[in-house]
């Protein structure tokens, strides 16, 4: 094999010196390493995961196409996998030939294509403690833009063109309306039975950009309603194997993944960097923040959702009636169904999909469209389809309005999410580069030492005289229960100190764990 | 009595067993009847957590009845 997985460190001596043969006059390679920041935010380290499977076949056949293109006598590249540190060597390509020429080319062939083409994802870790899955997919291609480079290899296909010509012919389309689409990006929320057709019609569509986020992996029951995917795919991550079918249905689509559910922390950050977004989930909890991320970051949103042999279908473009304006509040789980509960037939997904990439496709192309707001009620059995408009005076406006709505759900979901924070041990949040708070009296230090030095003994009462000491790095409050410091940090959130957090049922929760 | 036509969606739908129904009614607003249908049919849903509508218009649950209308009463549904 030459290509090749490696979930330990390269040694590149060694990799240099298999690559020597005696009719080699010349060796390149390309190392990718880490680096300490990524679209402006600071990155401190990176996890890759890989469709093994499908990266291994893929990368070796990148290494015979350069073989073949290029006529060099030897290629390789090694891949890293798992967790790695900034400065860290993440893939190694060699080439070596008879001429330095058709090395630097091989070499630049083969680092582009397996960036475009392989399945492996990498998330990135933020120095604030957050991180991201990023696709490790871009669209520019070296060798795309060489003339006259193919006569080591005339029987390689033509790159491939899209042709959009079945929808510009449309009046309403046209080269203008295409290139509209190919400056949009597009969020999908959720790859399942929704998102498979939504995915599907906007890559085909030849929408610029497409962001695909799914936290799950695909199971044998997804099947039979989720299309871009089949039984090979099963146990891998939905998103992942969604970036790989729009790679392959039409290469001139960008992808970015996230292989984690957003959430109240980034959704609003997130939205802004599409012009539309299409939620596809199964899940209340992403219809509400999605909802309220769309009304914040004033981002067309695409809601639909289904029910055995019916769906639901909402689009919420700016300024208009937001899914909070029909129902306020989250419902409790046990009053919404799911398909695991409820079941589904396929092809109710794929419809409801299907509408929501047309609504999509309406925006961006700006085509005729009823503007009144309205909840589509779309029942399969019948045939039916019932439009209901919403009345925008009544709904949020009663309450302050969509955004004052929008704004106090997500920041009570915020201070929720990332407050408080679950260790094992004291010596797990030090090693995560936290500062130790101890809130608890003195008393009850006495009675119960720490076992570890805390930087700084506050009692709870006096927090807010001391918040000047606590505005840099990441301090995490302790007390017994979790209770002052849980209440201690969001005083001191309140005076804008992001980095504070509290540790979740505090000492009590370590003593019972440990 | 009031007669009107009932539409069910979702959990409403599988509860009562059928997508609709006529129904001769003593309720005098949507709140009476929807109590009215849970213990016909059982459903378990509070109205708190429906929205409704009469005539393919969204309404108060104190909106009155009228012979011949068509009312909806709609759960939000999560499903992918």
């Amino acid at each position: 094999m030459r290509f090749r997985l490696s979930g330990a460190e390269l040694d590149t001596a060694s990799l240099r010196d298999a690559m020597r043969h005696p009719g080699s006059g010349g060796f390149c390679s390309f190392e990718g390493w880490v680096r300490d920041s990524n679209e402006g935010r600071e990155v401190d380290g990176l996890s890759y995961e890989a469709y093994a499977e499908l990266a291994e076949a893929e990368g070796e056949r990148i290494l015979q196409e350069a073989l073949a293109r290029y006529g060099v006598t030897d290629a390789r590249c090694v891949h890293r996998t798992g967790d790695l540190d900034v400065g860290g060597l993440a893939v190694w390509v060699g080439v070596s030939a008879a001429h330095r020429d058709e090395a630097f080319r091989a070499c630049r062939y083969i680092i582009d294509e397996i960036k475009h083409r392989l399945p492996i994802w990498k998330k990135e870790h933020y120095v604030t403690g957050e991180s991201d899955w990023v696709a490790c997919t871009h669209v520019y291609r070296e060798h795309e833009h060489e003339l006259h480079h193919h006569h080591h290899a005339p029987h390689m296909a033509a790159p491939f063109v899209p042709d959009y010509s079945r929808q510009v012919r449309l009046r309403e389309v046209g080269e203008a309306g295409q290139a509209r689409l190919a400056a949009s990006r597009v969020l999908v929320i959720g790859a399942g039975g929704l998102g498979c057709p939504v995915i599907s019609y906007l890559a085909g569509a030849g929408v610029g950009t497409l962001g695909i986020v799914d936290g799950d992996r695909l199971d044998a029951s997804n099947l039979h309603r989720q299309t871009l995917y089949d039984a090979r795919d099963v146990g891998e991550p939905k998103a992942m194997l969604a970036a790989h079918r729009v790679a392959a249905l039409n290469p001139s689509v960008q992808v970015r993944t996230w292989l984690d559910p957003l959430h109240a922390g980034n959704a609003v950050e997130v939205f802004g960097q599409f012009d539309l977004v299409i939620e596809c989930t199964d899940d209340m909890r992403s219809r509400y923040l999605s909802s309220d991320a769309a009304v914040l970051s004033g981002t067309p949103l695409v809601l639909a959702s289904v029910y055995q042999y019916e769906g639901q279908l909402q689009v919420i473009e700016p300024g208009a009636p937001c899914l909070r304006c029909l129902w306020p509040h989250e419902p409790a789980p046990e009053a919404v169904g799911s398909c695991v509960l409820s079941g589904v037939l396929g092809p109710v997904p794929g419809v409801l999909g299907a509408m929501q990439a047309m609504e999509a496709l309406k925006i961006l192309l700006d085509l005729p469209r009823p503007r009144d707001p309205a909840l589509s009620l779309v029942n399969l059995l019948d045939l039916a389809i019932t439009r209901l408009p919403i009345d925008a005076k009544q709904g949020c406006a009663l309450q302050g309005g969509c955004r004052a709505m929008a704004q106090q759900a997500l920041g009570r979901a915020q201070e929720e999410a990332d407050i408080d924070l679950v260790f094992d041990s004291l010596e797990d949040a030090i090693e995560a580069g936290f500062q130790l708070v101890d809130l608890r009296e003195a008393g009850e230090i006495a009675a119960e030492p720490l076992g570890i030095t805390a930087s700084r003994q506050i009692p709870a009462t006096q927090i807010l005289a001391h918040a000047a000491e606590l505005a840099q790095g990441r301090q995490l409050l302790v007390c017994a229960s979790g209770r002052r410091s849980a209440h201690a940090a969001r005083l001191l959130r309140a005076e804008g100190l992001d980095g504070v957090h509290s540790l979740a049922g505090g000492l009590l929760a370590l003593r019972v764990e440990g | 009595m009031t007669v009107v036509h009932l539409q069910y969606y979702a959990q409403l739908r599988e509860q009562a067993g059928r997508s609709g129904e006529q129904l001769a009614t003593s309720a005098a607003n949507v709140r009476q009847l929807y109590e009215e249908l849970c213990a016909r049919h059982d459903f378990t849903l509070a109205a708190e957590a429906l929205k409704v509508a009469v005539n393919a218009q969204f309404c108060g649950w104190d909106h009155p009845l009228r012979d011949g209308d068509t009312i909806v009463f709609i759960p939000p549904v999560a499903g992918g």
